[in-house]
């Protein structure tokens, strides 16, 4: 049996062509440029046969056949177009234009539409109904996210079937029968996904549609760039569409298969109204008896350099730091080692929030690796909270491969599927997973001591097997800050310990690249508060007057992803593409613009643009030795993970949710309802034990602190037990807080205005 | 409608027969239309509870178990009356009179199809072949056969419904029923439940689902408004000119 | 030559629900013959030369069906098709309601010469009745051992299993009701892939209707040969044939497939007192109408093919000179719009224009160039279908537009409402 596979011959339209066996005509025609129309077709879902536009004509078989589901055979002479196809067609449109709205003048995806292309191709112009077309609700407020109109759908069952076959969340179902099929939710609840956005690209017509984007713009109007999503590490490609300086909306890259597959979370897809809200700062601001004063670039620049040289001059270069760089391009982040290295310091890290390692070691996997595994092993925080698109690879391993899912500790699985759960990584060892031959582990970076437990199992199975590793962390180009070196080497202090020297008042100068340490920074924003307070001189990079932003001396505007030119790597160490979509609000600079206008004020030399792009692109990222690698942890945090003893009280879990932060989230009024309320949440199991409803006010009590007035909500999938509260809510920042750490519910009291 | 009614009781009675069913087949999802039909048989409909039971039972979201029951016509997602009557309205009835048989009907009964008398007693449909179109026309009653119809045979089994004395027995009833049980449309209008949604006419922050916001700015842009001429201007204008001497 | 019956025999004489009685008049005996001493493929031998023809509408040779079953080891399902619902047809609930054993026997023969060690009844949700009759029938058997594992001493065993349907005509057709039988909507499924290659859970699978499993005992107990001398050789066998509408007494009568309609009009009584038959539907509400110059047709179903209609289901409805053919027309079109899956554009909005537009001419509101759209429409909506439903709305009313277009257009003269 050889393993090439058997091709077959046929004739579309006159073209001879060979192609794989088992290739649906509808495929095989796009490689002769012939398109044939489909609605209910496509390539990531599949055939359904459904909506009967896709007719063409097969000799040698009587009736007209779909090209979505005839496999191609040899010697098949088929006819694309031609009298026979045309009537077919003709008729397919004029049965989907009948009870059709009228809509096209207030419709979004009028200019985009498959329906208005094949109506104008194929259609017959005029309609012959006597009667009024039939009246079904309009602008059905779906969920946050997403508007349907009954009248426009054209049951083609994309939608559905992506929340089937892609998402496997199954919100969307199509209820009722015949004429009257509706597309709809269970009665009451709304369409609540993290991929809720990708309908709307999917629908043929406009019958869904993005609430951020519905009556704003004509896609004529727009301009587009493909460049690369920063919100998060997955690192998805994205075409931006701007008008007149403004996102107005963002859409998927069909063709990359490398990440995305075409696939876009609702973060990366909705998270760009900040671009252009008048919050931006917009000018360097220094902070003179307690009031903002605006400065010029020129002017702040040279204060920098000069606080910089005084502070080495009489306190050596050890009371310098840099901390940051986790959302800048590999580029700025290489620049600020560079930078702050040349004037010998070495107390340099981009760890400011949980995530404490980004590469994975050197059995590192790529996207479609996932898909092969055999076995999946999750720890820590979900792929679903951190990286989306990720989660949609784990979904698929399980949906098309039956992947088998092994949860470790409390994580929470965002799906309903089968699965066994160990409370620790060493536990796992009482599976069977070594009749696997490909397996996948997957770690949120953000405890070393559960990282290096599980890496060790990890290897334990590495001889003769497949193992992938993945860290799906929180920070967005973690890995790309980690791999240009912003880690502190011999002699730095890492985040941790130059936040401990400035409480010290050990500090003289402290920089902040695009971050956000007093909200996300472990140790609680008190401790962060405090710590900077005691640095005589703070220097922010940031778009928006951040917790972090109000508290340092200089303030300087830069500029967000979609403005920027450069490089970032995925949670996997590719490298991807970031090409300006719009331009940036007069006043801001981009941070390697910054960090170049600091090195020639300082008097340092910067690397060309060729080698910089070497060094940011082509050379290969620094790896670590696996999960848990020593050399990026003090000591201390590598001690073995002590089973605590059995405390009274809830273990806490701190998600991530991807709508939390103090940043472009915050400052985005198009994302209303997607901001997280700050909640609780407990299983039914743990709720009924406790006395809580859901609804219900509670303040979570540790010793670290309290959080007060968090929202009680009940969720399946949670584990008895445990706690769940967000990470990064402005209004309720759990940075004081450990995931694993007892805590106490208390104060439990039922919201006014509620019986 | 409010529910006078014990679930945790209907559970606990359908529950073993669920189980029976699950265990017939290879997979037991195949087993949902029977545990619905379980569910109607001891309520009188399909419940939403009855739904999230099914869905709990079978590893179904909610949503899916909908889906299903919403494609079938004998599942009543609504309460309905204690005898349901079904008229044959399909060809060989209509050859042998079946439309004057379903117009006494409803003259008798002051309902029109898909209703549900007031007494909350009987609900009545017209609904195709029943496969007994030597017996036309025909109908069902709480899904027994009713042969041979003519207006004084539906005035007797009225007559015993009433009484309480017919051959078939009523359905429970647990809930007073509604005018009609049919569900007009199953999407809603709003989706409640999500955390803050915003209304269609006061969308906040999130954009307009209705476009209400933007035919308010057109319409009442007050470039536009003063050059639009409303009734109470032209009187007023008119006027105006009047006093003025204008000619009009 | 007169053919005696077999499928209906006995019922209004004895209670053949009662195992003791059908047993007596030689019941599952073949049941016991062909697992203690056929080989599967020999009971398909047997089928395959009897020449049977599903008897659910379709027509399909039976004994070919069966051997589309590929040999790749995986389990086999049976499914009996009892759903029911063509308008017109009634012969099904008969048997299920009247002979359970029968059909049970049948079954059984039949899954065995799939190699199905499991066997489903989809029975129609209206059938409440035929439900109860049949599951105590089902209980009956199984508790004379006929039913199970390792019968009659030998390895050999098959289970069955009654799944009630809810309300969907679209269930008859085979991939709807495997849907509906795996707890889903029960809307078709494209083919390819076809039922004998991935079925009931993605198994192979093969479905059969009521009256074809019923069959089975008797093709055994009397050989093939008996079966395929009955009727043309092409299409033999004898039928149960449901027959309504202006006819005296209507009823299931079981004849030898090549009778004629006239003979059949005779059974059911001939015409109502002063009345003539000038139109009839032979297959269904998805068949296209004959009329009176075809009364001496042969009934079968290669004739009823060759003049432009079915033999469907076998059933036959009459329709005299008092008939409203727009009123009939639309029950008709009303009944598929209404039943209707909703999946494929054509048959979702073609049919449910189509009534809509058919009730307007009824209530006075047509136009002339609305029955020239009718025409043109159901022409235009069928062959591009996912399933038959589609194609089955076009035969009948083509047919009485084109014969009787004058009722049609008196009701366009009548108008009572402005357009």
């Amino acid at each position: 049996m050889n393993g090439a596979p058997k091709e077959v011959t046929l004739t579309i339209d006159g073209t001879q062509l060979t192609v794989p066996e088992g290739t649906l005509l509808v495929e095989a025609a796009k490689r002769i440029k012939t398109d044939i129309p489909v609605y209910c077709y496509h390539p990531k879902l599949g055939p359904a046969g459904l909506c009967r536009i896709c007719l063409v004509d097969v000799e040698k078989t009587p009736k007209l056949q779909i090209a979505c589901n005839t496999t191609v055979a040899e010697g098949m002479v088929v006819h694309t177009y031609g009298p026979k196809v045309e009537d077919g067609r003709r008729a397919v449109l004029e049965f989907l234009l009948l009870n059709h709205p009228l809509d096209c003048p207030i419709c979004d995806k009028g200019g985009e539409c498959d329906l208005q292309d094949y109506s104008i191709a194929y259609g017959q112009g005029a309609s012959r109904l006597a009667d009024p077309k039939e009246i079904k609700p309009k602008a059905i407020d779906l969920g946050p996210t997403i508007v349907l109109d009954d009248e426009r759908c054209i049951v083609c069952q994309r939608c559905t079937r992506f929340d089937e076959i892609i998402t496997l969340e199954r919100s969307l179902v199509v209820k009722d029968r015949g004429q009257r099929d509706v597309i709809a939710t269970a009665t009451g609840t709304p369409y609540v996904s993290m991929f809720s956005g990708n309908v709307t690209e999917l629908c043929p017509v406009g019958a869904l549609t993005s609430k951020t984007y519905r009556f704003k713009s004509r896609p004529w109007d727009l301009n587009r760039s493909l460049t690369t999503c920063v919100q998060c590490s997955a690192g998805c490609a994205i075409n931006v569409d701007e008008r007149h300086g403004e996102v107005l909306r963002t859409m998927s890259v069909p063709g990359d298969d490398a990440v995305s597959e075409g696939w876009l979370c609702d973060r990366g897809r909705y998270n760009v109204g900040f671009y252009s809200d008048p919050r931006r700062l917009t000018s360097p601001l220094l902070r003179r008896d307690g009031e903002w004063v605006q400065l010029g670039w020129d002017d702040a620049i040279d204060l920098w350099a000069k606080t910089l040289r005084e502070a080495v001059d009489s306190a050596g270069p050890k009371s310098l730091a840099a901390l940051g760089g986790g959302r800048l391009t590999n580029e700025e982040a290489y620049l600020v080692g560079h930078v702050f290295r040349a004037l010998g310091c070495e107390n340099i890290d981009w760890r400011t929030g949980r995530q404490r390692q980004a590469s994975p070691g050197p059995r590192g996997g790529t996207y479609a690796d996932v898909e092969s595994a055999q076995a999946l092993v999750l720890v820590g925080v979900p792929a679903a909270q951190t990286a989306p698109i990720m989660s949609l690879r784990i979904r698929k391993a399980v949906s098309q491969r039956g992947a088998r899912m092994i949860l470790v500790g409390d994580y929470v699985l965002p799906i309903r599927v089968a699965h066994d759960r160990v409370a620790r990584p060493r536990d796992l060892a009482s599976l069977d997973l070594d009749r696997y031959e490909r397996i996948a582990f997957f770690w949120d970076g953000i405890d070393p001591r559960v990282g290096s437990e599980l890496n060790e199992f990890a290897e334990s199975l590495a001889e003769g097997r497949k193992i992938f590793t993945y860290i799906n962390g929180e920070t967005p180009n973690a890995r790309g800050a980690e791999g240009m070196g912003l880690v502190p080497r011999s002699g730095g202090r890492d985040s941790v310990g130059i936040l401990a020297a400035a409480h010290d008042g050990n500090l003289r100068a402290l920089a902040i690249f695009a971050a956000n340490p007093v909200l996300h920074m472990p140790g609680g924003a008190n401790f962060v508060r405090g710590a900077i307070k005691n640095v005589p001189f703070v220097v922010t990079t940031e778009l928006f007057m951040t917790p972090t932003a109000e508290r340092s001396t200089l303030v300087l505007p830069a500029r967000g992803p979609f403005e920027k030119s450069g490089h970032t790597f995925d949670l996997t160490g590719a490298a991807r593409v970031l090409r300006p979509g719009v331009a940036a609000p007069t006043g801001t600079l981009s941070d390697l613009e910054i960090l170049i206008a600091l090195a020639s004020a300082l008097g340092v030399d910067v690397p060309g643009p060729v080698a910089l792009h070497r060094q940011a692109v082509l050379h290969a990222p620094w790896v670590a030795s696996g999960f848990g690698d020593p050399a990026l942890f003090a000591e201390g945090e590598l001690k073995a993970l002590r089973a605590g003893p059995k405390a009274s009280g809830l273990r806490l879990v701190i998600a991530a949710d991807l709508f939390s932060g103090g940043g472009t989230v915050y400052h985005d009024d198009r994302l209303g309802e997607l901001r997280p309320l700050a909640t609780a949440t407990l299983s039914e199991h743990t709720a009924a034990v406790a006395g809580v409803h859901d609804g219900d006010l509670v303040d979570l009590v540790a010793a670290e602190g309290t959080l007060s007035g968090l929202v009680v909500r009940l969720a399946p999938n949670h584990v008895d037990g445990t706690v769940t509260i967000l990470e990064g809510l402005p209004d309720a920042p759990a940075s004081a807080f450990e995931s694993g750490q007892t805590v106490a519910l208390a104060n439990v009291r039922v919201p006014a205005g509620v019986a | 409608m409010t529910a006078s009614r014990d679930f945790a009781e209907t559970l606990a009675k359908v529950k073993p027969e669920a189980e029976r069913l699950m265990a017939q087949y290879p997979q037991k999802r195949s087993a949902l239309l029977s545990i619905l039909h379980a569910f109607q048989n001891a309520e009188g409909w399909v419940s939403p509870e009855a739904l999230a039971a099914a869905a709990e039972m079978l590893d179904l979201p909610v949503s899916v178990v909908e889906s299903t029951a919403s494609f079938y016509t004998l599942f009543f997602r609504r309460p309905v009356g204690q005898y349901v009557l079904q008229v044959c309205r399909n060809l060989s009835c209509q050859l042998n009179g079946a439309e004057e048989i379903m117009a006494y009907c409803r003259e008798k009964l002051n309902v029109r199809h898909f209703e549900t008398t007031y007494d909350g007693r009987f609900s009545y449909e017209e609904v195709e072949c029943l496969a007994a179109c030597d017996r036309a026309p025909c109908m069902q009653v709480n899904l027994e056969f009713v042969y041979d119809l003519t207006r004084e045979k539906i005035d007797e089994i009225l007559l015993a419904m009433n009484a309480g004395n017919f051959e078939v027995a009523p359905l429970p009833q647990t809930v007073k029923p509604d005018v009609t049980w049919f569900v007009a449309h199953e999407g809603e209008k709003k989706s409640p439940g999500a955390q803050g949604v915003s209304s269609p006419n006061d969308p906040g922050g999130i954009g307009d689902p209705s476009g209400r916001q933007m035919i308010e700015r057109i319409v009442r842009d007050p470039r536009l408004v003063e050059a639009r001429p409303t009734a109470e201007r032209l009187v007023r204008d008119g006027a105006a000119r009047l006093e003025a001497g204008a000619e009009h | 030559m007169p053919v005696s019956k077999v499928l209906t025999r006995g019922i209004g004489e004895v209670d053949l629900r009662d195992l003791k009685v059908y047993r007596r008049r030689g019941g599952y005996r073949q049941w016991k013959r062909v697992i203690t001493e056929l080989q599967p493929v020999e009971v398909v031998d047997l089928v395959s030369k009897s020449n049977l023809r599903g008897r659910g509408g379709a027509g399909f040779p039976t004994g070919r069906k069966w051997g589309f079953l590929p040999n790749n080891g995986r389990p086999r399902y049976m499914v009996c098709n009892s759903d029911e619902a063509e308008p017109g047809t009634f012969k099904d609930r008969m048997l299920i309601e009247e002979t359970p054993h029968q059909v049970i026997e049948g079954m059984l023969i039949g899954a065995y010469a799939i190699g199905a060690k499991q066997a489903f009844i989809y029975i129609r949700g209206e059938f409440k009745r035929g439900y109860e009759v049949f599951t105590k029938a089902l209980a009956d058997a199984r508790d004379a051992g006929l039913i199970g594992e390792k019968l009659f001493g030998t390895e050999h065993g098959v289970e069955i299993t009654i799944h009630r349907g809810a309300g969907a005509y679209i269930c008859g057709e085979e991939t709807a009701l495997l849907n509906s039988l795996e707890g889903r909507r029960g809307e078709p499924r494209l083919k390819p892939p076809f039922p004998a290659i991935k079925g009931l859970y993605d198994e192979p699978t093969v479905v059969n209707n009521v009256e074809t499993l019923a069959f089975l005992p008797y093709i055994l107990k009397n050989g093939p040969e008996w079966f395929a001398q009955i009727g043309p050789p092409k299409s033999p066998g004898l039928k149960v044939v449901s027959v309504s509408g202006h006819v005296k007494k209507p009823g299931n009568f079981e004849v030898a497939l090549g009778t004629t309609l006239r003979k059949l009009l005779a059974l059911a009584g001939g015409p109502r007192d002063g009345r003539k038959i000038i139109a009839v539907q032979p297959g269904g509400g998805s068949s296209a109408c004959l009329f009176e110059e075809h009364l001496d047709l042969s009934y079968d179903f290669d004739t009823m093919a060759a003049n432009g209609t079915m033999l469907g289901s076998g059933a036959v409805v009459f329709f005299d000179d008092t008939t409203d053919f727009v009123k009939a027309a639309h029950a008709l079109v009303r009944f598929f719009a209404h039943e209707s899956c909703g999946q494929c554009t054509p048959c979702r909005e073609g049919g449910h224009w189509l009534e809509v537009t058919l009730e307007r001419i009824l209530h006075g509101g047509g136009l002339d160039s609305d029955i020239d759209m009718l025409v043109a429409v159901a022409r235009q909506l069928t062959g591009i279908n996912l399933c038959p439903l589609g194609d089955s709305i076009e035969p009948f009313l083509a047919s009485v537009v084109k014969r009787f277009e004058s009722q049609f257009r008196g009701y366009v003269r009548k108008r009572a409402i402005a357009v």
